[in-house]
């Protein structure tokens, strides 16, 4: 029995990094929580619903600002949006390849800035509903709908994504945006 | 109270709750703003005190929020930099044990119970684990005793403790 086996990896065979800080997780639940809330729970022509709304684009807010000059894995440098790096991330998962990326993997990056992106999209166009100008003009209401749609969409996707992600590398993902670390067996390459 | 003994659990909820606390001054401060700017656009002016005092507040908001970011990014890189220091060292502290096994000769076996003492179980317990009798571990507990040269436990531990302290005079 080598004697680094024991001392440095546990006894899962993992070694375990901090990845996602917890102002990166708070944010990541909270617009999860007001996504369910305005999808599902509180009444659509309600104030809650532009309330919720509204945090729902403070809490992107606040992560953009942080994205700027927070810690290293949460910095937007750390996962830029790069369809040609997602393209070739998938070519590569058709080889076989099981790299760990310990930030976002380039597939799930382009997510990320999808998610918010129609969240601000539908925070923009809730927003003309309730303004004098926009006011029962349809376009804007059907854009609002449409985006929800594309946001439901999403959300299935990156819950796949996580998913397959999770068995594919060994890496349980979920866990990581929960205690922030993410526990990579030691066979695998890291990016 | 557990976080008491392990300064690292303590800083880890350091790190929540500043985080908790950027994220509602960061809201409230989206709110103060939004509000000014409501304000202005709806008829009043920078003149009245009360749109003053309101723009200001949003404004020393912003400004905190900012500054605890801030403090939040040195206190994870700090951790961030603790971590790979205790790694580091145990990194070094397992190379350090594995060479003195080696020296000693210890055979595998040997070396697995070796071990186990270094981590302060109990031969009662070594026994258990290993499923083997305790006169076996006791006796193999003298080996090692004795190929290291040494009287027992405390002075086996001493060995890798004065190397450890060595560092800092040498």
């Amino acid at each position: 029995m080598s004697v680094s086996s024991t001392s440095d990896c546990g006894r899962s065979g993992a070694r375990s990094v901090a990845v996602w800080d917890p102002l990166v997780r708070l944010i990541h639940w909270g617009l999860a929580l007001t996504i369910v809330l305005n999808g599902a729970v509180v009444d659509e022509e309600s104030a809650l619903h532009e309330w919720v709304g509204y945090v729902a684009l403070g809490l992107i807010g606040v992560r953009l600002t942080w994205g700027l000059f927070g810690s290293r894995h949460a910095r937007l440098s750390a996962f830029p949006p790069n369809p040609a790096a997602a393209l070739r991330h998938l070519v590569a998962l058709s080889r076989g390849d099981t790299t760990v990326h310990l930030s976002h993997n380039p597939l799930g990056a382009l997510m990320v800035y999808n998610i918010w992106a129609t969240v601000l999209f539908l925070g923009a166009t809730g927003y003309m509903m309730g303004t004098m100008q926009f006011f029962g003009v349809d376009w804007v209401e059907e854009a609002h709908e449409i985006a929800f749609n594309w946001l439901l969409v999403s959300i299935v996707l990156h819950i796949g994504g996580v998913l397959f992600d999770s068995w594919w590398t060994g890496v349980p993902l979920v866990r990581s945006m929960i205690d922030g670390r993410k526990r990579v067996p030691r066979d695998r390459s890291v990016e | 109270m557990i976080a008491r003994y392990f300064p690292a659990m303590k800083r880890e909820r350091r790190a929540i709750t500043l985080a908790a606390i950027i994220l509602l001054q960061a809201l409230c401060a989206i709110f103060f703003v939004g509000d000014v700017i409501f304000d202005l656009s709806h008829g009043d002016h920078l003149d009245d005190l009360h749109l003053i005092l309101e723009a200001v507040a949003a404004l020393a908001l912003c400004a905190g929020v900012i500054y605890l970011m801030r403090e939040l990014r040195d206190l994870l890189n700090r951790m961030a930099a603790m971590e790979l220091g205790i790694r580091a060292a145990r990194g070094e502290m397992a190379d350090l044990i594995d060479a003195f096994f080696d020296q000693w000769r210890l055979t595998p076996s040997e070396r697995e119970i070796a071990l186990m003492v270094l981590k302060g179980i109990d031969n009662d317990s070594i026994a258990k684990m290993r499923g083997t009798a305790q006169g076996t571990v006791r006796a193999q507990c003298t080996r090692i005793y004795a190929k290291a040269q040494v009287d027992g436990r405390p002075q086996l531990l001493s060995i890798f403790m004065e190397e450890l302290l060595n560092v800092g005079e040498g």
